[in-house]
């Protein structure tokens, strides 16, 4: 498969016989240092052919094309890109001999000024610095773009016309955001990316823009992220000041960090001047807004308002991920930093365990699955903050798999029965004919979230639970992720057991699909609801197409496969502990010893769980309540008879279990479901302020302000109708008023001149 | 050097005098025309005492004609800005223009005197009465009742009167104590000596008539071709003659300097406007040009016909025609 | 004393004029300025508002004709030359003006004349 792949995608020989293109002529004057620049500009068109998709897609726009052309050409484009990464990434160790190397494409900022012998720069060009993991990322994204572009054209079929192209366009600009973010070789193209993702995730939430919930919900994850992205900048101006340089490879390799590194690593952090220490405090906001942590977290599970392919794509596999790429990617400067790492790793704690338990009372199946992102990108941060990078970026590639399966599983149902979500109303899904994929995907999923035994999700948990207790002073953290992960379980079943299990039954939603953004379809889409669902109450729901299905099932199969890359490799740690062991993540780090290349010996110097090794016992915990989970699940939840492996006692869609043991515990699932009321804390504590103060300030600038103003504006209109009846009009009266002013001036030239002299 | 006079007594002279204008000017009803106007001259004449008190002790009086005049003319001039009636008024000030004239004259100013006469006395004045005739009612004599409002009364006579005189007190105060440090400023023969170096026929015809002259004898001349100049120096009071038929010259001694050779004040005028305000002259000219201009344009009488009028008037020309 | 009553000239042309001579001049000036002053402001009638313009002229015209023999000093007697020429313009166009307002309103009345009002 690989070498068939390799002979078919041969792209590098094949662009360097075609490197005389001027536009892709290669750059060998690249000024930034360390990566050595390579000739190797066909790189540059990963991120170059989502913007072709762009263009494709506002083309069909201004021509109208009523058709699923650019959904199939935004495939091809994306399609593309994932190839140009699969070459990159099979050729990676041929391009500079298994280094980091970077591809510049054109100056975008180079500035230099001050004493022209030793000038004080700045270069941010648009360049890309390809390491693994660059690659690692680009691969998922691309791939998981791709498949789930794939998934909308079926799935967005019912806007088929000018919001399809609005859709895709879109779509493509957060391929190509997302690409510059990742692939950028400087924190200005980063930022560039990060605010071009921020833009397409507010574009593509607000999608339906009819309905005021999801332009609510944009504009909500637009102001949150705002917050993030202020620190993000904070940080990048910081890291300019104190580093002067902004390009990653300059950075990585200058003497200062390097300095500040070797003294962190001797834990002298007086050595390390608090500017240094700061940004990554600042950068580390930026993430928590970017990958919806704690407390920043409260736009995602709104943001599920829009379409489902992009809740799976953007708010599920990969947009959220940026904020772990981030700290990943600018890792050696959180290094230096005493309590950016441990901030991080007790914000993500927190962050999976709240998420986690407002999941449980959740019955928007939607939304269930947005907390889960929630607490799995705590998981990836607390991995993060306990010095496991590579269990952090495994948790970010399995997550992106299983969680883009689940969502677009959900997506399916929402899409069948008429965006239906609610878990009450639909029952026994996975019997209904033609919905067996949907169920398997969905199974699949749900096993890899809940961390079911050799899934990947298992793995990849369990990566980030052993560090815990692998790294000193993180055990409490450990136990609380131990039990969010059988919370996990607990929820994750939850669905699967009430939606897919049990009797069949279901009560079509309010709407017929998705909202339709464009009201010109209205009248053709219900007169499709009527033929397809009858009018008469009788609901048929549809099941997916066969585009819904592939990529279902080549989701299902990448989940499944995932957990092999574990094995690969096994020496660095699985396949992705090799990728990120050769990039910044890794770079240079002083724990390395103690925490990613942890055999059992090393670990059992830093730390025991049940008197053994943690990444030996952690496998048997984890398995252990995960499986709890999910026979609580199954007891609570699980539909009567053999397929509630004789343990559920639901016969009816809304009935359960659940119901009465919920009573046991008060009010508690009732605030849960209202998600512990942070929204109206945020709004008790931010937002009416706010209004009293813009009230007090509109009140202010009406009275105080305008009144100043209006006060000065209207004193020459009051000096005026004062001195006008001096203007009378009569000849003489102007002639007195002279005469006595000539008089005033000759008065006093002749007291003040005349008495001088 | 001090004030001329006592600031006090010119106040309370001003003073006096506003109240005495504002009494003399016109009012319905009560009139106090006539103690006013005493009393206004009674002020002026105070001043005029005290100033020629102080110039009788600097042995500086002014010519006797001139307390004539003066008072002439300011007696005239209240008379005019009091008289109710225009006619009276434009006639009063003709006498004050009279007045005036005369004391240019005492000024050995005789052609602006004259001048004055003729353009104030015989043009404008005359202008004025034509317009007052063309624009009033020849209103009944004695019968003050029919006089037009705006003649009979007085428009704030005391602060009118009071701003006036206060100007007036300042301005004479002014005057009073800057003029110890004034001093003649001009030297007057280089004028004469360029108004008679430019008249050598007038020369002639002088020494002519004095005798000085034999035949075919001229006073020289200077200059080139063109240019003729009298050869009269009279700083030193000497006259060069030149015999034109021998071209021989000889010089006339101080002691036969001849009375009447001077220049008229008509030539030293006419030599300062031409040489020294050529400009001013075209100026002047320009604007009397435009002042005709916009006097032909704003009393033209507009006639005013409408349409129809017009229709009418071009049928009945055009039907003239025809028939 | 006597010389002064026959001769009509203040002293033989060439002779200077005392400071003190002058003063009688300046205020004879002075004096005419001011009564002119008080006529403009208080008289409502255009043509004698004019007529008082008129002796402000003249007023000026022997404060110029005073310092002109004062000084020896002719250019004083060639402004008053233009003063003239100015007041006859003056006339012309006054005269003009309070032709066209008499027309419209028939009265020389300032007060009918006081659009301009604030």
């Amino acid at each position: 498969m690989e070498t068939m792949l390799t002979s078919l995608i041969d792209i590098p020989s094949l662009l360097s016989v075609a490197s005389a293109v001027p536009a892709l002529a290669p750059d060998t004057a690249h000024a930034g240092g360390g990566a050595a620049p390579v000739a190797q500009p066909w790189v540059a068109l990963i991120p170059m052919l989502p913007i072709l998709g762009v263009v494709i897609a506002a083309v069909c726009a201004i021509f109208d094309v009523r058709s699923k052309l650019p959904a199939f050409l935004t495939v091809g484009c994306l399609a593309g890109s994932f190839l140009l990464t699969l070459a990159v990434f099979l050729h990676y160790d041929d391009f500079n001999h298994g280094a980091p190397f970077v591809v510049h494409l054109f100056d975008w900022i180079n500035l230099a000024w001050g004493d022209p012998a030793h000038p004080t720069t700045l270069a941010a060009n648009f360049s890309f610095y390809v390491d693994k993991l660059t690659v690692l990322w680009m691969l998922f994204v691309t791939g998981l773009a791709t498949l789930i572009a794939l998934y909308a054209s079926e799935y967005m079929s019912h806007d088929v016309g000018r919001a399809y192209c609005r859709f895709f366009a879109a779509f493509n600009l957060f391929v190509f955001s997302m690409a510059c973010l990742v692939m950028g070789d400087n924190l200005v193209l980063l930022y560039l990316g990060w605010e071009g993702v921020g833009l397409c995730s507010y574009l593509l939430i607000g999608y339906f823009y009819k309905k005021p919930e999801a332009v609510a919900a944009a504009k909500k994850a637009f102001i949150v992220n705002r917050i993030g992205d202020l620190g993000l900048a904070l940080g990048i101006y910081l890291t300019f000041v104190h580093f002067g340089t902004l390009q990653y490879a300059e950075l990585f390799a200058s003497e200062q960090l390097q300095g500040y590194l070797a003294a962190a690593s001797e834990h002298r952090w007086s050595d390390i001047p608090m500017t240094a220490q700061g940004i990554a405090l600042l950068l580390m906001v930026g993430a928590f807004g970017k990958s919806a942590q704690f407390p920043l977290y409260v736009w995602l599970p709104d943001a599920m308002e829009g379409p489902t392919p992009v809740s799976a794509l953007i708010h599920a596999a990969t947009m959220v991920t940026a904020g772990v790429f981030l700290i990943a990617r600018a890792y050696p400067l959180f290094l230096i930093s005493e309590f950016a790492l441990p901030t991080v790793a007790w914000v993500g704690t927190i962050t999976a365990l709240l998420a986690a338990t407002i999941g449980m009372a959740q019955f928007d199946i939607k939304r269930i699955m947005a907390y889960s992102t929630v607490s799995q990108l705590g998981y990836m941060f607390a991995g993060l903050g306990m010095l496991t990078t590579t269990g952090a970026a495994f948790h970010v590639l399995t997550h992106a798999f299983f969680k883009a399966l689940l969502f677009l599983c959900c997506g399916a149902v929402m899409h069948g029965f008429a965006g239906q979500l609610d878990l009450r109303k639909l029952s026994g899904v996975a019997w209904m004919k033609g919905w067996g994929i949907v169920a398997i995907g969905m199974l699949v999923g749900c096993l890899n979230l809940s961390g079911f035994a050799f899934t990947a999700g298992f793995f990849s948990k369990d990566m980030i639970l052993a560090e815990a207790f692998v790294t000193p002073g993180y055990s409490v953290l450990g136990w609380i992720l131990i039990g969010t992960a059988g919370l996990t379980a607990y929820y994750t079943f939850r669905v699967f057991f009430r939606v897919f299990l049990g009797p069949q039954h279901a009560e079509p939603g309010d709407e017929h699909h998705d909202d339709h953004a464009d009201e010109e379809h209205t009248d053709e889409t219900d007169a499709h609801h009527i033929a397809a669902h009858g009018h008469d109450g009788h609901f048929h729901p549809h099941p997916p197409g066969w585009a819904i299905n592939t990529v279902l099932a080549v989701l299902a199969i990448g989940s499944i496969l995932a957990a092999g890359l574990y094995f690969i490799e096994k020496d660095s740690h699985g396949w992705v502990g090799a990728m990120v062991h050769d990039s910044s993540a890794y770079y240079h780090s002083p724990y390395a010893d103690h925490s990613d290349v942890a055999h059992a010996e090393e670990g059992a110097h830093t730390g025991l769980l049940f008197g053994q090794d943690p990444h030996k016992i952690m496998y048997y915990v984890s398995g252990v309540v995960g499986l709890m989970g999910i026979l609580l699940a199954a007891i609570l939840h699980g539909p009567r008879g053999w397929q509630g492996l004789f343990l559920g006692g639901r016969t009816e869609a809304g009935k359960c279990r659940m119901d009465s043991v919920a009573r046991l515990f008060g009010p508690i699932p009732r605030w849960a479901e209202d998600k512990w009321y942070v929204d109206e804390l945020y709004i008790a504590i931010f937002q009416t302020p706010l209004r009293v103060f813009s009230h007090l300030f509109h009140l202010f600038d009406k009275f105080v302000i305008d009144g100043i103003v209006d006060g000065v504006a209207k004193l020459p209109g009051a000096l005026a109708s004062a001195l006008r009846p001096s203007q009378s009009g009569q000849l003489q009266g102007y002639a007195a008023g002279m005469v006595g002013g000539v008089v005033v001036l000759l008065i006093i030239v002749l007291v003040v001149i005349g008495g001088a002299s | 050097m001090d004030a001329l006079i006592s600031p006090l007594a010119l106040y309370i002279a001003c003073a006096l005098g506003a109240v005495g204008v504002a009494l003399a000017l016109p009012t319905r009803g009560v009139s106090w025309r006539v103690p006013g106007a005493i009393l206004a001259a009674g002020a002026a004449g105070l001043v005029v005492l005290l100033l020629s008190l102080r110039a009788y002790d600097n042995d500086q009086l002014p010519n006797v004609y001139f307390y004539v005049f003066a008072a002439l003319a300011l007696g005239s001039a209240l008379r005019m800005i009091t008289h109710p009636r225009p006619v009276y008024s434009a006639l009063y000030f003709i006498l004050t223009i009279i007045a005036s004239s005369g004391v240019y004259v005492i000024l050995a100013a005789e052609f602006m005197a004259f001048a004055l006469i003729i353009i104030y006395a015989g043009a404008i004045l005359i202008t004025y009465l034509f317009v007052i005739m063309l624009a009033t009612q020849a209103p009944v004599e004695g019968d003050e009742e029919l006089q037009a409002d705006y003649d009979a009364q007085a428009r704030e006579p005391m602060i009118a009167a009071g701003v006036g005189f206060v100007l007036l007190a300042v301005l004479t105060t002014m005057m009073f104590n800057g003029l110890g440090s004034l001093t003649p400023r001009s030297d007057p023969v280089a004028r004469e000596q360029l108004v008679l170096e430019s008249l050598p026929i007038k020369v002639d015809r002088i020494l002519d008539e004095a005798g000085l002259l034999e035949e075919d004898e001229r006073v020289g001349r200077l200059g080139g071709e063109g240019v003729s100049k009298a050869a009269v120096n009279i700083e030193h009071r000497t006259i060069v003659i030149e015999n034109t038929r021998t071209n021989t010259t000889r010089s006339l001694t101080p002691e036969q300097w001849p009375e009447d050779l001077s220049a008229t004040n008509t030539e030293m005028v006419g030599s300062s406007l031409l040489v020294d305000h050529p400009g001013a002259i075209e100026i002047a000219g320009v604007i009397l040009l435009m002042a005709m201009l916009g006097a032909t344009v704003l009393s033209r009488r507009q006639v005013e016909i409408d349409e129809d009028a017009k229709a009418h008037e071009a049928r009945r020309l055009h039907g003239t025609e025809a028939s | 004393m006597i010389s002064s009553l026959v001769t009509l000239a203040q002293t033989d042309y060439p002779e200077a004029m005392g400071a003190l001579t002058l003063a009688h001049y300046l205020f004879l000036s002075a004096a005419m300025f001011a009564l002119g002053i008080v006529g403009f402001m208080t008289r409502r009638n255009l043509i004698i508002m004019f007529l008082c313009t008129e002796l402000m002229f003249q007023a000026s015209g022997i404060a110029l004709i005073a310092f002109s023999r004062f000084h020896l000093n002719h250019t004083g007697q060639t402004f008053v030359i233009f003063v003239l020429t100015v007041a006859a313009a003056e006339a012309a166009m006054g005269l003009a003006l309070v032709v066209l307002l008499f027309r419209k309103r028939e009265s020389l009345s300032t007060e009918e004349w006081a659009e301009m009002s604030g």
